[in-house]
Order: C-alpha cells, then structure tokens, then sequence
C-alpha cells in the first residue's frame, strides 16, 4: 500500500496555507478545510484529514493555540487561532515562498524565451 | 520536563482529536444532507473526503514524540500475545537463546574478571609494578630482597610514592590439624598508598612497619566474615599464624582481594612480622632471597624520557650492590628495570588462560550465530504462516517500517526472555568453568565474577544483536507479499519458494559455520590425541611421585644426603615397589634446570665436520637434572651405550655425566661420547665432566619442545649454595601395585627416617597429563561445541526441507501423476540440498584458511591449514546432512497424486 500522499503540494506549503487562512480569523478544522477548498476553486485537492496531523504539528511548535467554543451553528467545535510566533512565522515563510516562486517563475520563462 | 507533561496529558490530546474529527464528519454529513444527498449516501461521501480516520489519528500522535513509546508499548503486548500463542515456539527460541547467551556471557565473565576488570583501589591507572630481570609469562618473577625494598621505600626516584607486598599461606593450626589460609605480607604503605579505607577499625600503617614491630594482622573482608560471622569481638582478638599469636587490627573493604588476579588475601601482616614467623633466620636482611614484588605511582612530573633515563639509574643503585667484584658488576648492570601497569591486577593467570578463553569465546561465539540462524529459520516459517495476518494489516494501513518493527520487537522480546535466563545460567557456568580450572591446576582459583556493568552491556548488546540477526530477515520478507497471493491461500504461490530462497542463506550460512567450528575442533581434537599418543621416551605409567620438603623438616644441610639415602633405600624395600630412583627435578614438571655453557675440544676440533641438521640453535641452553643411579631405570629411559651411575659413583667427588643423544651431537658431532670429556661454565670450579652414559632423548620440560640438549650429573655433584638445591627432592616409584595403595606405607617408611618430612604425592602419568591440561579444555569443549553446532546445523537442514517438501507436495503430485518417478521426485529435491550444502562447505572451507591461523599456538604436528582435517570435517558434515536432507526427501516422493490434485 502507498502512503495516500496525493498531495502534489511541497512540504509545509499546506502549514502556511492554514496559518494564512486562520490569520484573518480563529476557525475550527472543518471550516479551514472549505475555506481552502473554496479559496483554491477546488484546484487544490486536499485530503480532508491530512489537515489534522498539521494543525498538530502547528500546536505542537506553539504556531497555533486551540480551545472548545460553540459555533454559530451551535456546535462544539475546537478552534484554532494564531499566536504571535505563529505570525512571526507565517511572514517569514511567505517571504521565502514568494522568493522561491519568483525564482522558478524567471526560470521558466527563461525556458520558453 | 515537557514532554513528561504532554505524556502525560496525552489521554485529552487523543479524546480532544477523536471529538474533533467526530464533528468535522457530522458537520460535513449535515451540510451534504442539507445539499440534498440521503444521510447513507452523505455518510460515504464524508468519509471518502475525508480518508482514512484511523490513518490520520495515527499521523497526528506521531506528530508528538512520545508516539514511538507508545508503539513500542503496543508492540510489546502485541508481541507477548504471540508469543503465548505458540508455547512451544516460545519455549524452544527462549531455551536456546538461554543456552547460546549464557554460554557466552560465562566466557566473557571469566575474560572480564581475568583481562579487564580494573582493580577497586584509587587511581588503578598510576600503579606501575617494578620488575627486575626476567619475567616469565605469566607476568610473575621480578622481584626484590628486603634491603632493595627498604632502599627503594626510603628513596622511591621515579615513583611519587611506592609500596611492597608478597603472597604467603598462613597456617591457622586450628585444634592440631593445619588449616592453610591465603596471606599476604605488605608494606606499611599499602592500604593507604591504594586509597582503602577499613571495614571496621584500622588498616596497617607506616607505623606498623618498622624492624621489630609487634604482630598485628588486618583481615579480608571475606574471611571476616566467614570466619568470624563478622562479629566486631573480633577486633583486637589474637589470631595464630603459623603458631605465633597476631593482634587482628581491622578489616578490610569488601570487594577488595588482593592484587593478584586469581587469588585472594584472607589475612594480611606487615613485612616486619615475617622477622617473628622465620624465627632464627629472618628473611629481612638475606641479600639472596627475592621474595617482595614492589610498584607505586609514577612520579606525574616525569617525562618518558627522564623516566627511561632515571630507571636506568635507579637499576644500577638498587641491583649492584656496592662490595660486587667488577665481573659481578658487569653482569648485574646488564638487568633492566620494568614497569608494569596494575590497572588491572597482576597475574600469573593471564598470561596461562587469555589464549583458551578468547578461543573459547570466538567459538560459543559461533555456535550462537548458528542457533541463531536456527531461529531465524524458525521465524520465517512462523512468519509465512502468518502471510494472511500480515497482509491483512497492510492492506488495513498499517505501513511496512511498523509491521518489521511489531515483528522485530517479537525477536527482541524472546532475545531478552533468553538473556535474563542466560545470565542465571552464566553464573553458574563461569563457576563450573573454574572450578574444573582450579582442580586441574590443582590450585584454587579466586575470581571475582559479580555482574558489572561491563558484562552487563555485554549482554544487552549480544541479546540485540541476536533479535537482529534471527528477526530482521523474516521481517523483511514476509512483509513484502501481495493481498492477493496471500489471501488466496495458496500456499505453493511465490511466496512460499520466496521463503525457501530466505531459509536456504540461513542454512548455507550454517552449514559454513559448523565446518569452520568443526575444522577448528578437529585441529584441536588431532593436536591433542598427538599430544597424548607422543613418544615421550620414558615410561610414565605407574610412576609415584613423591616430593619431599626438608626445609620444613629442618634438616641440617650436612645430613640431606643421608637422609635421602636412607628414605631411598627404605622405599626400595617396600613391597609392592618394583624400583626407585630421586632427582632435583621431574620431567614434565613446569620445572627446568639450566646448566651453563658446555666446552668440548672435540666441538672445536670438528665444527666442520657438523652436519647442518645438528645446527638448530648453537646458542640454545643446555639443560640437566641431579639424579640418583635409580632414577633411568625407574624411569625406563633407554640406555644406549655406557653405563648407568652406582652407588660408586656417588662416593667420588669427580665429574661424572650421562648425555642424552641431542647433547652428544651438539658436543660431539660424529663421535662415540663415551668416555669424553667437557667442560660446563657456572657450575663451582669450572668443573670437568667425564661421560660414563649415553641415553634417547626424552621430553625434558614440555611435550611440545624440541629436541633438547640434556646433561644428567649425580645427585652428590649438586652445587653447594645454601638454600637452593636439594631441599624438595623428588623420588620417583615404580609400583606393580596401585599408586594409591602404597600412600600410607611410604608415610611410615618415611615417617621411620624423620618426623618432620612433610609429603606431596603425585604420579608421573597425571602430571604429563596436567601439562596439556589447556590442550585438553580446547579439544573437550571445541569437540563438544562442535558436534553442537552440527547437530544445530541438521536440524535447521532437515527443517527447511521439510518446509520445503511440504510447499511443493501440490507440485510432486502433479508430477507424478505426469509420469515423474520417485526416484527423479528424490534427485528434485536431493539437488536443491546439495546446492546448499555446496555452497556453505565452499565458503566454509574459505573462512576456515583464513581463520584458524589463530589456532597455531594451540596445534601440535599438524599446521591451521592441515588438509585432512579439513577434509575429515567436510566429509562429516556432508554425510550428517545428507542423511539429514534425506529423510524429508523420501517424504516427497510418498506424494499422493489424487490428494495433490484434490487439493487442488
């Protein structure tokens, strides 16, 4: 069996995508997920459970804190929000992943030149 | 610590990501039922979006470090269910690691407690021991008089600080009967010089050592106890030595037994005592008898250079003594200085016994891998009848690293299982061992074998490397089979030959082990069986030894010759003793006497003359013995031209010799000797000595030795020096009666000459046999393991062609029922055995040439590489494993045709 790896992403790509997402606001799992999806236009495809062992990862390195709340919908949900290193973190990443993207992008179009 | 916390709130962690995945499904079934999909439907859909559950939890515990202690705790269990599962599979793995690993972990105990343990005093590492002169193998010889020591105390040069000490036996003389105990004479330095502290009260100090000190004695902590119960009234009582009454002043710490690896102290005085025990003729001043070893810590300001430069200095001060003529100073200048570590204790013992156990240890060594590989070969015919189980898991999700390592983590648990027996087992082993040591060096041997954490790492790293060894192959195999294959159930699919491929490296590796253990035994077991069949060129049977002291008995030297003629001539008189005959020393005693250099005009004369072949060694020592004119008949020691020596002989005072065959060519090449004459440097006056006899060469000092140059001289000729000779004479007995039976008549017969003649008994037989008492340990348990190791070796053959058999009974019968006769059926599987067995004798024979050059030192007439051995061993292990492979062979062709296809 293979590991469901179906993710063509590269390694903590979805880590920064979820700290941006939880950026503008504290969000619990289910609602990350939609809002990737829908933000993406579904060209993402994302494993809905591989969510969770990131956020896990998140906690872990203190990028993220998560508490119980009751949702507008009433339901327990666990919801997660930045913290300040989080930020500090998702800034830097970014920084980095427009650095490494601008670089692939001139070689490509170096390629096709 | 953090991790701790989080450990410890892990049960929230897992409920808190169960709860959240719980809602994350409902909400997302809520929303597609909301969109129209029935909850059936929206339930499906949820889960496939989202994957598998148990999957992602698993993922996001791993996340935290703690998960692989987790598994481990899990795997354990697991492991442990399987194993009660399958008792019989258990007890076998978790006997014969029990075996193999106890095995090993006694031999290496006894190297730990011989070789490596380092001594439990302050600093072991600056202890040097100082030795003069020569020091024999063992490590011992070396050592000083009492005004050396006394000198090198009060002015200690390149030592920082230094003391003396030497080994003794106390009599206690309890109730009339003697009760020898181990003593030890030390320096007033001693204790505190090694950083010992008492048990109980004082230890001796400076103080205690002075001239005419009183008699104080410290005991072992040991003998302390077992002496006295440990009781405290002990202290300040007195306690006999050698009838003399010591003030006991404390106790030393326990685990402390002396310097001497293999011995123990129960009692120990300061050297100013030994004044009272001697008596009349104290010991402290005598310039000639060497008898203290000495060592200290290094001065740390030396350099290697100055240190060299100051021994040199040092030798010259403490060696020469100042009244030496300038012959005498030249000859003692000439004695180096030694300094030998003590880290580790010294030892007579290492030197004797570091061969045969690091030997021994490389073949239980061997016989473990090969048990091992018994295992191994067990697991993987355990692990293909669990295919079904494993490919199940997989397919549920469990990945390949995890299953090899549940599967490993089983290994391991019997591994430990077996360890934890084997270290009983060891204990007693590494005991049994030395007690067999002890009895055949007719010494007792002290070793301390308490677990430390040497041995104990030991045994952690060979009980991994066994888990290893017998699990990671069929870990590795039977995790890689297909779903399809394995649930399918056919058992005659690839994979089952995938695992006769596994099983036939594990039993080609055997067999190639099992020919080197058996080449090495057989090398062993030839070299003894030489050993003991040599012509030794006297008659050892039914020879009494018996040795007598008449230092203890007090002889004056003038009556010595007397005494033992009278003793001679009474023995004769016994019944039941066919002749007798007395020398200074016996052969194959461990004793030797060397005679200095021989002159004979005849070797000038004719040095041309010499054939080559009588040119072995022109520097090689010539050795002799004193006898009496008994002693070449009792010993049946052929005469081949002269004469014997008479009772004449022994009254004349001129130089008489009898020569054995090697020491007649040396000196008189081409020539008759008798009646010639030569001269011996060293012996007093230079004296010349004719030859009356010529004898065969006999073995002298060792069965192993060449021919050697030997020159008997009567016993009235022994050399005048007060203290050295003929003190311990031995008789030699020809009996036509048991040994055994003539004990008590020879006590009285002596008994009748003097009181006080102390005896040891011993025949000429046992002590030839002693000497090869190394020869014996290796060829018994190399033998022993050997035929082990085959045994181990078949049944692992026979088990993979049972397996084998098994597998392919579908296919048999097919064949038969094509037209296949047993006889090919036979040859089909006899073929895929030979292949097996060719290649494992192939690179058997191959690790063999290159390892038993270790074995040299221990072989006799036959060299490592000796072909008939090697061919004898093949020849053996190919025969046991035909017969072996044959048995489940002919099962094959017993194949039934309709059952194979019905099977079907």
């Amino acid at each position: 069996m293979r590991k469901p790896d179906r993710r063509d992403l590269f390694p903590g790509a979805l880590e920064m995508m979820i700290l941006r997402t939880l950026r503008r606001q504290p969000m619990h799992g289910y609602a990350l997920v939609q809002h990737i999806k829908r933000t993406s236009d579904d060209l993402l495809q994302i494993e809905e459970g591989s969510l969770y062992p990131a956020l896990q990862r998140l906690l872990k390195e203190g990028l993220v804190k998560a508490e119980w709340r009751i949702s507008s919908t009433n339901r327990r949900v666990r919801t997660y929000q930045l913290t300040p290193a989080g930020i500090k973190h998702l800034n830097q990443e970014v920084s980095n992943f427009e650095r490494m993207l601008e670089g692939v992008t001139r070689v490509l179009a170096g390629g096709e030149a | 610590m953090n991790w701790i916390k989080r450990l410890l709130g892990r049960r929230r962690l897992y409920s808190d990501l169960s709860e959240e995945i719980q809602e994350h499904l409902a909400e997302k079934i809520e929303e597609l039922v909301a969109g129209g999909m029935s909850r059936e439907e929206a339930t499906y859909a949820a889960r496939r979006e989202f994957g598998n559950v148990t999957r992602v939890k698993e993922d996001t515990w791993e996340v935290w470090s703690f998960v692989w202690l987790e598994q481990f705790w899990q795997d354990v269990r697991v492991g442990l269910r399987q194993l009660r599962r399958s008792p019989g599979f258990t007890a076998v793995a978790v006997l014969t690691l029990a075996l193999g690993i106890g095995v090993n972990t006694a031999i290496f105990s006894l190297i730990d407690a011989v070789m490596l343990r380092r001594l439990p005093v302050e600093k072991p590492g600056e202890l040097f021991q100082m030795q003069a002169g020569d020091v024999d193998e063992g490590g011992g010889g070396g050592s000083f008089t009492t005004p050396m020591w006394e000198q090198l105390r009060d002015h200690p040069d390149v030592f920082s600080s230094t003391f003396a000490w030497a080994g003794t036996s106390f009599d206690l003389a309890e109730g009339g009967t003697t009760r020898a105990v181990d003593g030890l004479w030390v320096s007033g330095s001693f204790f505190s010089i090694l950083g010992l502290r008492p048990a109980a009260r004082r230890l001796i100090a400076d103080s205690d050592d002075r001239r005419g000190c009183p008699a104080v004695a410290a005991l072992s902590y040991g003998f302390w106890r077992e002496h006295y119960g440990g009781a405290t009234s002990a202290l300040g009582s007195a306690l006999a030595l050698g009838s003399h009454p010591f003030e006991v002043i404390g106790v030393a710490p326990p685990g402390f037994f002396g310097l001497e690896v293999g011995g123990k102290f129960d009692v120990a005085a300061p050297i100013c005592a030994k004044a009272i025990v001697d008596g009349e003729k104290p010991r402290l001043d005598n310039v000639h008898v060497f008898w203290l070893n000495t060592a200290g810590r290094i001065n740390p300001k030396l350099s290697r250079a100055q240190l060299t430069t100051r021994l040199g200095v040092l030798a010259t001060r403490l060696l020469v003594p100042p009244n030496a003529s300038p012959e005498e100073r030249e000859a003692l200048m000439k004695i180096p200085l030694r300094l030998t570590p003590v880290a580790t204790g010294v030892s007579g013992l290492r030197g004797k016994f570091s061969q045969l156990l690091e030997i021994l240890m490389a073949v239980v060594g061997v016989v473990l891998l090969i048990a091992c590989a018994n295992l191994a070969s067990l697991a993987l015919a355990r692990a293909a009848a669990r295919r079904k189980e494993i490919a199940v898991r997989q397919a549920l999700g469990a990945s390949r690293t995890r299953l090899i390592r549940q599967l490993l983590t089983e290994c391991a648990l019997l591994s430990f299982l077996g360890a934890l027996l084997g270290v009983l087992l060891a204990r007693w082993t590494a005991a049994l061992l030395l007690h067999i040591i002890s009895k055949q060096e007719n010494t007792v041997f002290f070793l301390d074998l308490s677990l430390n954490t040497r041995i104990l790492g030991f045994v952690l790293a060979i009980a991994t490397l066994t888990s290893l060894l017998m699990g990671l192959l069929p870990a590795l195999r039977s995790t890689r089979v297909s779903l399809i294959s394995a649930t399918r159930g056919n058992q005659s699919s690839e994979a089952g030959h995938l695992g006769f491929r596994g099983r036939q490296w594990i039993v080609g590796s055997q067999v190639a082990l099992s020919l080197v253990l058996l080449v090495a035994a057989g090398l062993l077991l030839r070299s003894f069986v030489k050993l003991v069949r040599l012509d030794i060129g006297f008659d050892r049977n039914n020879v009494l030894l018996v040795e007598t002291d008449m230092k203890a008995a007090e002889v004056q030297p003038d009556r010595l010759m007397a005494t033992y003629e009278e003793i001679e001539s009474r023995l004769k008189a016994l019944p039941g003793v066919l002749s007798v005959g007395r020398s200074e020393i016996t052969p194959i005693s461990g004793a030797l006497l060397e005679f200095g250099e021989v002159q004979s005009d005849w070797l000038k004369l004719s040095t041309s003359l010499r054939a080559p072949a009588h040119l072995e060694d022109p520097e090689a020592p010539v050795y002799g013995n004193w006898i009496s004119p008994g002693y070449i008949p009792t010993l049946r020691i052929p005469l081949l031209a002269g004469r014997n020596f008479t009772r004449a002989d022994l009254a004349t005072s001129s130089g008489l010799a009898i020569i054995n065959q090697t020491f007649s060519r040396r000196f008189f090449p081409h020539l008759n000797p008798v009646g010639k004459i030569f001269r011996m440097n060293g012996m007093p006056g230079e004296k010349a000595f004719e030859v009356v006899g010529l004898i065969e060469d006999s073995k002298y000092y060792s069965l192993r030795e060449g021919a050697q140059a030997i020159a008997l001289l009567p016993v009235n000729q022994l050399p005048d020096v007060p203290g050295l000779f003929g003190l311990h004479e031995k008789l030699e007995l020809r009996t036509a009666i048991p040994p055994s039976a003539l004990v008590a008549p020879i006590r009285a017969a002596v008994r009748g000459v003097s009181r006080a003649i102390p005896l040891q008994f011993d025949t000429l037989a046992e002590q030839v046999n002693r000497s090869l008492f190394k020869e014996r340990m290796l060829a018994l348990l190399s033998g022993f393991l050997g035929a082990l190791a085959l045994l181990l070796a078949m049944v692992g053959l026979y088990g993979t062609l049972s397996y084998l058999v098994t597998q392919r009974q579908a296919e048999f019968g097919i064949r038969m029922a094509l037209g296949a006769t047993r006889r090919s059926i036979l040859g089909l599987v006899m073929r895929d055995l030979i292949a097996v067995l060719a290649g494992g004798l192939a690179a058997g024979i191959l690790i063999s040439l290159a390892a038993t050059r270790v074995l040299q030192q221990m072989l006799f007439g036959l060299g490592p590489r000796d072909t008939t051995t090697m061919l004898l061993a093949a020849g053996v292990l190919s025969a046991v494993a035909l017969i072996a492979g044959y048995l489940p062979a002919r099962r094959a062709t017993k194949a039934d045709p309709m059952v194979a296809l019905r099977h079907e």
